[in-house]
């Protein structure tokens, strides 16, 4: 099978998922329309009627994290070719991806001295 | 046929593991019981809360069954039972993974109310805090497989599987995977003691049932991908090929499920501590012992 | 009654088809029932849900049946209706040993509150929902509380509110459309709030509509900014406005009065301030921050600047209201990231004001300009702060515990607990019998505690003397209920915590405890320990409790085992001579954090067990015959939550006046305190940690 081949077989997947997700909901409304009454479309909060809306600027209070996780997860993009070829290319391969990680880590030890690594 | 099976796979996959989760909450073995949730999901009323994003609301449960079905679609259950062995398969599977957590948000920012907005975005610090310890260990199986074929990377474990060969992978895996799927004792986003439901609370009806099954079919998913890249995938002696992906993925999901089962839900701190400053140290030095060890033996 | 209907009042609109009667049989088979007041009321009056194949629901949403457990206070009752009306159809109504709310329709199914009366009555309802799930036509549930009323609010004076759309008396503006809640609900936030302050309404939106509004809100600025401490602009709609400008503006123009007051606290420690003179010390990041001596910050550790406060007017209203100073001197210009707080005390207050109206031409908002009158986190960054109820009805706190939370992500800057099913005393004339009915009734998750009570005050009124042998029996029948009472406890963590074993565990235990005897207690003895021993070993249990809930220093009036569990020896059983007979001996723990409250319920379970060993077998607290049926009685009873003490008075055979002492009273007043700056799920744990019983709060 062919990469495009592939690629349209995972297509055609999600496709058909949506399909019958559809018909679920399509079934599932066969047996009536939501009864609009009062109350009922608010948000459940615990036996309060709250109406207000809530979206807002919400604090991600884990943003020291979100920064380091930034430098990680470009990082990782490198990692994969690397470890396609790591075997053929052996030390020299172990010793590059060593100093860019050793680099990395400094990083992660400087942002958690740094306090980056809590609740903020 | 190999789409049929695979979809067959998952749904019994998660029927099995609806009846052992009510086994385990009720105390009742009751094999129709997921059966008569998803009907009686299906005739009650799915109700839209008032001032949604809509857009957000209905994409949501879709996308994440969508996510979990293509997860597994590139993992073999045997040598070619699998929908698409993908030259990138690992990487493939990854950049689902990521849309977990597009769901999540966009479920919690959905419904426009308090308990499920903050669940959505504590899932967004669940995904910086797991993240890591899904990836690095991955990337240590396909450097012993060379390749990113996940097929590739079973065969890699002809002579003897990952998890012995490299287990501090397979335990930051194993529990990232649960901290993935959002199961206890990682169910930040719908903590029902926290949250009331959370990513969860605004959803009712068939939107519930196909919320429900995409979780479950999720935790498959990721148990199939442990089967493969730690546990040796289809090989095992005596059965054929397939019985052994089965009978390994079932019994990663019931363990995570048993794990649920016997733990507290963690603390949001916790688990952004720990898995950066233990998490992520242990998966660079598992990747390190993994790199010397393909140096040394040859 | 309604078992004679064979639809339920909750049930969807359809004729039968055979896809509908599935549905109806499956959700017969798949009862999800909604527990009100809560699953640990349920626990306590005896009620094994599992065995009656009934599922625990989290929230309305996932309930198929709304389980009313004994009578509901008038509040809680509104609570249900809310509950209910939230629930998707088909829905259903059981009601267990009580009448059916006055707000709900008739119960589906009621029945008396026992386990063999909730068995048939969970079969009744089954065959309800598989039959008349759908029916022709059902009616609309409807009720006073789910009322929403438009009203007309001027987004400059929130006082003004009118029935009709119009134009403002103070302004001449036009009011906007507000939805405002029923009758109770928007009134009690601010009530509960405790606001001092006027909350000004300020609304970007309205802002950008014309330049007179500016000058409408300047001149009412210079008028009122004595009385408008807590003066804020609400910008969240402003935000609302711009990612969602298809939504109906009206709707969003829906008022905030909730969030306004969060930076109430700038007027408060601002008023300093204005009073002295002298160089004053001010942190760069959090103007509120104003001391008389150099140091550093409170909220985030900076050194505080010297700051000179100004001899004119013009500086001193500028220091109080540095809300407005940003807005003057940066609203329109100051779109250069530059940090806009350090402008805050840049003396130069040249305020023009005509840059409001190069602000509202540009038509342009900066992050800055958005968020600059936003509450402060401690890190010093703007955010939308939320008032969130936790209660009266969440999964893991107690029934009636209405907790609420305001939320800065998902940490907590202030909370709030109030009972909605407080115990009032001052009740009218009763008889001595039907007094100690009435009280173990009223307190479900303590009946045998307040039933001892109740009867110790009456026989010390009439001047009885303990009888050793009848002691023993209560004794033991009041540490039976202690050891149920902290495995319900238990249980409600594991609910809590999603911590399914325990839950599971401590509930089956709990059903066991309520009614062995002295025997069957003792048999439980390996169970007990091997749950507790467990417990103490569980992974993240420890890390999940420890260091939470830590009562601050000088924590006035703590009993029961909050108190033991920070170090305190306070237990009224030390004092007791049958107590010290049965060789009670009382053991603390000291860490005063909910890990150690966790183990000092164990502790207690195991010294409990022994004491009913040598006790005997648990009596029922029953009333002794009494000769003089008047005088004033006094008694004080080790509840399971702590000491609680009655006095009362009676005359000829009638209880004439109550005044009740207990524990729950002085520890709901705890919650604020731990809730404060502590993240979501650890103010949760802190607040379940003191094991509050809503019920036995005084009003």
């Amino acid at each position: 099978m062919s990469a495009t081949q592939q690629y349209s077989l995972l297509l055609g997947l999600a496709l058909g998922v949506l399909g019958t997700v559809l018909s679920l909901y399509g079934l599932a409304r066969s047996l009536g329309a939501t009864r609009q009454e009062p109350g009922k479309d608010v948000p459940a909060s615990a036996g309060v009627l709250s109406r207000d809306p809530v979206w807002g600027r919400y604090h991600a209070r884990y943003y020291g994290y979100a920064l380091l996780f930034l430098a990680f997860d470009m990082e990782m993009a490198y990692m994969y070719p690397w470890a396609v070829v790591f075997k053929e290319v052996g030390l020299v391969a172990l010793l590059d991806m060593g100093v860019f990680l050793a680099i990395l880590f400094l990083g992660l030890l400087y942002g958690w001295s740094q306090g980056a690594l809590r609740r903020q | 046929m190999t789409v049929a099976l695979v979809l067959l796979t998952l749904l019994v996959g998660a029927w099995l593991l609806a009846v052992i989760e009510a086994w385990l909450t009720t105390g009742r073995l009751r094999p129709v019981a997921p059966l008569l949730a998803g009907l009686s999901h299906l005739g009650r009323e799915s109700i839209l809360a008032r001032k949604p994003d809509r857009l957000f609301f209905e994409t949501a449960p879709v996308l994440l069954l969508v996510v979990a079905v293509l997860g597994a679609a590139v993992l073999p259950l045997a040598p070619d039972l699998v929908i698409a062995d993908l030259a990138t398969g690992a990487l493939f599977l990854n950049a689902v993974l990521a849309y977990v957590l597009v769901s999540l948000i966009m479920a919690g920012w959905g419904p426009n109310g308090a308990y499920a907005m903050v669940g959505g975005w504590r899932f967004l610090g669940q995904l910086i805090a797991y993240s890591m310890l899904i990836v690095m260990p991955i990337t240590a199986t396909a450097m012993r497989a060379e390749s990113l074929l996940n097929s590739a990377i079973v065969e890699s474990q002809a002579g003897l599987w990952n998890i012995v060969y490299q287990p501090l992978g397979f335990v930051l895996f194993f529990i990232a995977a649960i901290a993935l799927a959002f199961r206890s004792p990682f169910d930040l986003p719908t903590a029902p003691g926290e949250l009331a439901g959370g990513v969860d609370a605004e959803y009712t009806g068939v939107r519930l049932a196909v919320l429900r099954l995409a979780r479950l079919v999720m935790v498959i998913t990721l148990s199939a991908a442990t089967t493969v890249f730690f546990l040796g995938g289809w090989q095992g002696p005596l059965l054929p090929p397939w019985a052994w992906s089965l009978i390994k993925t079932l019994a990663v999901a019931v363990s995570m499920l048993l794990v649920g089962f016997y733990l507290p839900r963690i603390r949001e701190a916790d688990l952004l501590g720990w898995c950066w400053k233990l998490g992520i140290p242990l998966a660079l030095l598992n990747i390190l012992i993994v790199g010397l060890l393909i140096l040394v033996v040859p | 009654m309604s078992e004679a209907a064979t639809t339920l009042a909750g049930a969807r609109k359809g004729r039968p088809s055979i896809l509908r009667r599935w549905v109806g049989q499956a959700l017969a088979r798949n009862l999800s029932c909604l527990v009100v007041p809560g699953p640990e009321v349920a626990l306590a009056h005896g009620l094994d849900l599992a065995a009656a194949d009934m599922r625990i629901a989290a929230t309305p949403r996932d309930a198929t049946v709304l389980l009313i457990v004994g009578e509901l206070s008038q509040k809680l009752d509104e609570a249900t209706a809310v509950l209910y009306a939230q629930m998707p159809r088909p829905r259903a109504i059981l009601v267990l040993g009580g009448s059916a709310p006055s707000s709900l329709p008739q119960a589906d199914v009621s029945a008396d509150l026992s386990q063999t009366e909730l068995m048939e009555a969970a079969t009744r309802l089954q065959r309800l929902l598989a039959e008349g799930a759908f029916a022709a036509s059902p009616d609309d549930f409807d009720s006073s509380i789910l009322q929403t009323k438009t009203e007309y609010v001027c987004p400059m004076h929130p006082e003004v509110v009118e029935d009709e759309p119009g134009s403002c008396p103070k302004c001449g503006m036009d009011l906007v459309a507000r939805e405002a809640g029923g009758d109770s609900d928007a009134g009690e936030h601010d009530e509960n709030r405790g606001h001092e302050h006027h909350e000004h309404h300020h609304d970007h939106k309205h802002e950008s509509e014309g330049h007179d509004h500016h000058h409408a809100h300047h001149n009412d600025h210079g008028q009122s900014h004595e009385r408008h401490h807590g003066h804020h602009q609400n910008h969240k709609h402003a935000h609302d406005h711009e990612q969602h400008q298809g939504d109906d503006d009206h709707e969003h123009a829906h008022c905030h009065e909730h969030e306004d007051h969060q930076g109430q606290d700038h007027g408060h420690q601002q008023e300093p301030a204005q009073e002295q003179s002298g160089t004053e010390y001010i942190c760069p990041m959090h103007p509120e921050v104003v001391r008389s001596e150099p140091g550093r910050c409170p909220k985030c550790g900076m050194d505080l600047e010297p700051h000179k406060p100004g001899e004119d007017e013009s500086v001193k209203e500028d220091v109080s209201e540095h809300d407005h100073e940003h807005h003057h001197d940066h609203s329109g210009h100051d779109h250069d990231g530059h940090d806009h707080s350090d402008h805050d005390h840049d003396h130069d207050h040249d305020h023009d004001h005509d840059h409001d109206h190069d602000h509202d031409s540009s038509g342009f908002m900066s992050m800055v300009e958005v968020t600059k009158d936003l509450p402060r986190s401690a890190d010093g960054l703007a955010m939308d702060w939320l008032e969130v109820p936790f209660g009266p009805c969440f999964p893991g706190l107690p029934g009636g515990l209405k907790l609420t939370l305001t939320l800065d992500g998902d940490g907590v800057t202030e909370g709030q607990a109030t009972s909605l099913v407080a115990m009032n005393t001052s009740s009218e004339e009763v008889a001595v019998e039907t007094f100690i009915e009435r009280l173990a009734a009223a307190m479900p998750l303590a009946p045998v505690s307040y039933r001892l009570l109740a009867c110790r005050a009456i026989e010390q009124a009439a001047g009885l003397e303990p009888d050793p042998a009848v002691e023993r029996g209560r004794a033991a029948a009041l540490e039976r209920e202690r050891i149920a009472s902290h495995l319900g406890w238990l249980a409600q963590l594991g609910r809590q915590l999603s911590f399914v074993w325990l839950t599971r565990r401590a509930a089956a235990l709990q059903l066991e405890t309520q009614r062995a005897d002295r025997e069957q207690l003792v048999a439980l003895r390996p169970a007990l320990q091997s749950l507790i021993a467990r417990l103490e070993h569980t992974p993240l249990l420890k890390a999940r409790l420890k260091g939470i809930g830590a009562l601050p220093h000088g924590s006035q009036d703590l009993r029961g085992t909050v108190a033991r569990a920070s170090g305190r020896t306070e237990d009224a059983r030390q004092a007791d001579a049958m107590y010290r007979e049965l060789g009670f001996e009382m053991r603390a723990e000291s860490a005063g954090d909910a890990w150690a409250r966790l183990r000092q319920r164990h502790v207690e379970i195991m010294t409990s067990l022994d004491l009913v060993e040598v006790a005997g077998d648990p009596e029922l607290p029953k009333l002794r015959a009494i000769d003089n049926p008047s005088g004033t009685g006094e008694a004080t009873v080790e509840t399971p939550r702590g000491r609680a003490t009655l006095r009362l008075t009676q005359e000829r055979g009638q209880v004439v006046s109550v005044e009740l002492d207990s524990a729950c009273s002085q520890h709901i007043g705890l919650v604020a305190d731990l809730v404060e700056g502590q993240e979501l799920g650890d103010a949760l744990v802190a607040v379940g940690s003191l094991d509050l019983s809503p019920w036995e709060v005084t009003s």
